[in-house]
C-alpha cells in the first residue's frame, strides 16, 4: 500500500540535494581524504532515495539495497584508504594534482589555480593570567653556579608570610611557623 | 516573501517578460512559471552560498566571504521549508505547498523533526565540503551520517538508522580520521585552501540539483491528475502490488522490524549476502595487501611538490 507522495517527495529532494553537494565537492575539492568523503556523501544521498522508496512503497526492497550500498561503502572505504596509504608514502602529499605527471606527454598540465602561499599561521597560545606574587629568588645569577659550590636554594614565598601572620600562634612553636621562619 | 512574491509576479505577468523570444515567453506564461522561478532562485540561493565558502587562494585572512556563504545557504535552506511552491490548480489544497515540507497526514511532530533532521544533514554536508581541515570534513560527514540516521528512523527503517551509526559513523568515518592522521597530522595543507574550479563545480551542481528538483516538482504536479495524464503511470507499481499481496514478508507491516527484515535478506536475497560477504572478504584482503606492500625508500618522495 504506498504511502504518501509528498513525503516521498521530501525525503527525494533532500537525497537529490545530498548528492549534489557531494558531486560539487568531489567536484571541487583536492584533498584525496576530502574527496572520498564526498563520494561517500553521494551514497549516504542514494541510500536515503532507496530507503525512502522502500518505505513509500511498504516493502522491505529499499532498505535492503540500502544495506547492500552499506556493505559496499565499508568494502570501498578499506581498499581506498590503503590504496591512500601506498599514494601517500610515495608522494608524501594528498593532492590529488600532483599525480597529473602520469598523463601522456602531449597533454598540457592543468593549472586549476595559482599557487599562492598560506602565510603559516600564528599559534595562539591561552595567556595565562598570574596567580599569586611571584617567588622571590635569593640565589646568584647562573654564571657564578660554577665558580663555588651552590649555595643552598632558598625561595621566600609572600604568601606564606602572610599566611603565618594571619595564623594564631602555633601552640608547639613548630608546624606552620617553623617553615616561614626561615626568612 | 515579498521578493519572492515579486518575483512571481514578474514572471507571472507577461509586462515583464514581452522582449523575451516567444518560446521562452510560452513557457514562462504557463501558471507553474513562478514556482519554477522561485526553485531555481532558492537553489541558486544556496549555489552562490556554496560558492562563496568554497576554499579559495590567497583569502586566508579574509572570512567574511564564508560568513556571507553560509548565511545565504542558511537562508535556501530556510526558504526551502518556507517559501510556498505551488505544485499547480489542480493538486489537492495543503499538498505540496512548499518545497520541503511535508504537510501531510502524518502529525506535526513528524514534519518538525524532519524539518529539523534535514537540516542538520544538508547544512553538515555544506560545512563538510567547504572545510578546510579534513579532519573537520570528516566530523562534519559524521555529523551527516546522524541526521541522515535520524531520516531513516522516521521512515521506519530502524535496523538501517542503528547500522549506519555504528558502521558508519562508528567504523568507516574512524578509520578516516585515523588515515588523515597518518597522513596529515598538520590539520590543512596547502592544497586544501585552493579549490579546483568552484565557479564551474557550483554552476554543475545547480544544474544538476534544479534539474532532480524540477524533475520531482514535475512529478508531483502532475501526481492523482486522472489516469491518462503523464505521470499517473508507474510501470513498477503494479508488479510491487502483485509481490505484495503474494508474498507476506514483503510488507512493512508484517512483522517485527528487524525478523522482517531478517527474512527478506536471508530468504530473497540470501544470495546477495553471501555475494556481499565475499566482496567484504576480498577487499580486507587486499587491502592489507596495498597496505602491506613496502614501498622502495628511493622512491618514495619522487612526486613531492617542495
Amino acid at each position: 500500500m504506498p504511502g504518501s507522495e509528498t513525503v516521498l517527495n521530501n525525503y527525494l529532494i533532500v537525497g537529490a540535494l545530498l548528492f549534489t553537494l557531494g558531486l560539487v565537492g568531489f567536484l571541487t575539492r583536492r584533498n584525496l581524504i576530502v574527496m572520498f568523503l564526498c563520494a561517500e556523501l553521494m551514497l549516504q544521498g542514494v541510500s536515503l532515495t532507496l530507503v525512502a522508496f522502500g518505505a513509500y512503497h511498504g516493502t522491505w526492497g529499499g532498505q535492503v539495497f540500502a544495506i547492500f550500498s552499506l556493505a559496499l561503502a565499508a568494502a570501498e572505504a578499506g581498499i581506498a584508504l590503503a590504496l591512500f596509504v601506498v599514494i601517500f608514502k610515495r608522494g608524501s602529499s594528498l593532492d590529488i594534482s600532483i599525480w597529473q605527471d602520469l598523463r601522456e606527454a602531449d597533454q598540457p598540465a592543468i593549472v586549476d589555480e595559482p599557487d599562492v602561499e598560506a602565510p603559516p599561521v600564528e599559534q595562539q597560545w591561552p595567556h595565562l593570567t598570574v596567580a599569586g606574587p611571584l617567588p622571590r629568588r635569593t640565589t646568584e645569577p647562573k654564571e657564578a653556579r660554577h665558580d663555588r659550590p651552590p649555595a643552598p636554594v632558598e625561595i621566600v614565598s609572600r604568601r606564606a608570610d602572610a599566611l603565618v601572620n594571619t595564623l594564631p600562634s602555633p601552640p608547639r612553636g613548630r608546624g606552620a611557623g617553623g617553615e616561614g621562619g626561615n626568612s | 516573501m515579498k521578493l519572492f512574491d515579486w518575483i512571481l509576479a514578474q514572471g507571472g505577468s507577461s509586462g515583464g517578460i514581452s522582449h523575451l523570444p516567444p518560446g521562452l515567453r510560452d513557457m514562462l506564461e504557463q501558471p507553474h512559471a513562478g514556482a519554477i522561478l522561485r526553485a531555481l532562485v532558492i537553489l541558486g540561493c544556496g549555489a552562490v552560498g556554496v560558492y562563496l565558502m568554497l576554499p579559495r587562494s590567497g583569502e586566508t585572512d579574509k572570512r567574511w566571504p564564508r560568513f556571507l556563504g553560509g548565511v545565504l545557504a542558511t537562508l535556501a535552506l530556510v526558504f526551502l521549508v518556507t517559501t510556498p511552491i505551488p505544485a499547480g490548480e489542480s493538486s489537492i489544497p495543503g499538498r505540496g505547498a512548499t518545497l520541503l515540507w511535508p504537510l501531510d497526514d502524518q502529525s506535526p511532530a513528524t514534519g518538525y523533526t524532519f524539518f529539523i533532521l534535514a537540516f542538520i544533514s544538508l547544512a553538515s554536508a555544506v560545512m563538510m565540503i567547504t572545510a578546510r581541515n579534513p579532519v573537520y570534513s570528516a566530523l562534519w560527514f559524521a555529523l551527516v551520517l546522524l541526521g541522515n540516521s535520524g531520516l531513516f528512523l522516521l521512515q521506519r527503517a530502524d535496523f538501517l538508522s542503528a547500522a549506519t551509526v555504528i558502521v558508519y559513523a562508528g567504523a568507516i568515518v574512524v578509520t578516516f580520521l585515523f588515515v588523515i592522521m597518518l597522513a596529515q597530522p598538520t590539520g590543512a595543507a596547502a592544497f586544501d585552501r585552493r579549490s579546483r574550479e568552484p565557479l564551474l563545480s557550483t554552476a554543475t551542481g545547480l544544474i544538476l540539483a534544479a534539474v532532480l528538483v524540477g524533475t520531482l516538482h514535475y512529478a508531483a504536479r502532475h501526481e492523482g491528475a486522472g489516469v491518462n495524464t503523464v505521470g499517473s503511470h508507474r510501470p513498477a507499481q503494479e508488479s510491487i502490488d502483485r509481490f505484495a499481496k503474494t508474498s507476506k514478508r514483503l510488507s512493512l507491516e508484517s512483522d517485527p522490524h528487524v525478523a522482517g527484515l531478517g527474512k527478506t535478506l536471508f530468504v530473497d536475497h540470501v544470495v546477495s549476502v553471501e555475494v556481499i560477504g565475499v566482496l567484504l572478504l576480498a577487499a580486507v584482503v587486499g587491502a592489507v595487501l596495498i597496505a602491506g606492500h613496502p614501498v622502495a625508500h628511493e622512491k618514495a618522495g619522487h612526486h613531492a611538490r617542495q
